[in-house]
């Protein structure tokens, strides 16, 4: 110990506000919330190629022969995203029909890593059409499979939430979700590090998890990212 | 553990949380809102709490996991949050400077020459650094909080400290030995 240790002794001492542990008792106190059933009431309409068509509501999935089972795989992977068991898709997606402009601003709304948000403006800039927010918002407004590509990570540049097609509770609630669900899980007995809804990654007990912030941060301590899942940093 | 021993648990430990959820975020909402979270998290999993770990361990494990995924979602928006919570902590301490001679806070100033100082610790090394300072927390707690090696703990550690004994001795707070 030497006075750099004193130093910091010094710097990080922190009050906690009086009141805190009051109001987390009371939260602790709260009622849980009850089963959900909202995975049900998606339908899909998928081809042999992937998913087509996300609809929430009432109605049916669209599907014959391969594509069922696109369906059930997209519906499985909702669930587990619902629930803040999945962070990402992997059944694959149909989006052949739509413009290009459109093609260029899903694939960028695609990019949003998960529980990030970005404005209309920034996906405009970055498409190369600086001036083409509100034309972002329509292409991103007619996004025929919502929630499987990110629409709903975009927001208006005030941080307000702007148009969603569930309707904004729907965009708050996902987003909500989003911010208490860890990206990035490691396992501490086999220090691997894998994306959350990897099949390895539901196999860490729970006594073992440890997230981390990037795979850059898991590798300086001793970790690996996983070979199944990939994880990977988005370039800066 | 039944409710009211984790009831008990939550307002013995809110406080050091607290502590911590603060030096890491920065941020007095984000700190509070990170204890709620972490505490409701270690609550809903209560059941799979083994005796086999020291409570602080299992406490601090949940705290780091929700700190450190907040940080993940904060990268782009850093500068935003560091220039609002810094004048406000300029502020929230300027009292305690006023009895000169009584206490030994640094000033105001340098204080925020040492927060930027402590921006510039990676990530891991900061949460370690924090767990370290704030709660005295030893290696071996520490390696099992972060699911890493003492090894890595201590060279983290020493990492820290020498980017940190830097910005002491260029901001003049002679901090070397």
């Amino acid at each position: 110990m030497d006075r750099t240790d004193d130093t910091l002794r010094e710097i990080f001492a922190v009050t906690a506000p009086p009141t805190l542990s009051a109001r987390i008792l009371a939260a602790l106190r709260a009622p849980a919330p009850g089963p959900d059933t909202l995975a049900e009431r998606f339908h899909f309409e998928a081809g042999e190629r992937g998913i087509r068509r996300l609809r929430y509501g009432r109605g049916r999935d669209v599907a014959v022969g391969r594509a069922r089972r696109h369906v059930e795989q997209a519906r499985a992977e909702l669930a587990e995203y619902l629930a803040g068991g999945r962070t990402f898709f992997s059944v694959p997606i149909d989006l052949s029909g739509i413009g290009e402009f459109q093609d260029r601003v899903l694939a960028r709304a695609q990019e949003i890593p998960y529980g990030e948000v970005t404005s209309y403006a920034e996906i405009a800039r970055r498409i190369g059409h600086p001036r083409a927010s509100r034309a972002v918002g329509n292409a991103l407004g007619a996004n025929p499979v919502p929630v499987l590509v990110p629409c709903h990570r975009v927001i208006r540049g005030d941080g307000t939430w702007g148009h969603y097609a569930f309707g904004p509770a729907f965009k708050t609630r996902l987003l909500t979700l989003e911010r208490g669900t860890p990206l990035l899980v490691g396992c501490a007995s086999t220090r691997i590090v894998c994306r959350r809804g990897c099949a390895h990654e539901r196999r860490i007990a729970e006594h073992g998890r440890v997230v981390f912030a990037s795979v850059a941060d898991a590798v300086s301590v001793g970790y690996r990212p996983c070979k199944v899942c990939r994880p990977r940093d988005r370039a800066a | 553990m039944d409710e009211r021993a984790f009831a008990r648990l939550a307002e013995e430990y809110a406080g050091r949380l607290y502590a911590v959820a603060y030096r890491m975020l920065g941020h007095r909402a984000d700190a509070e809102d990170a204890v709620q979270r972490a505490l409701l998290k270690c609550y809903a999993a209560r059941a799979s709490y083994s005796p086999r770990w020291a409570v602080s361990t299992w406490l601090y494990r949940a705290l780091t996991n929700v700190c450190i995924d907040e940080l993940r979602r904060r990268r782009v928006r850093t500068d935003v949050i560091d220039a609002g919570t810094e004048a406000g902590e300029a502020s929230e301490r300027a009292p305690a400077r006023s009895g000169r001679g009584v206490t030994t806070a640094a000033p105001a100033v340098e204080r925020l020459d040492l927060r930027r100082a402590l921006e510039r610790v990676p990530r891991e090394a900061r949460l370690l650094l924090s767990l370290r300072y704030v709660d005295g927390l030893d290696y071996r707690e520490l390696a099992k909080i972060r699911g890493i090696s003492v090894n890595t703990v201590k060279s983290q550690l020493a990492r820290g400290k020498a980017i940190m004994r830097d910005a002491l001795r260029a901001g003049g707070h002679d901090g070397s030995n």
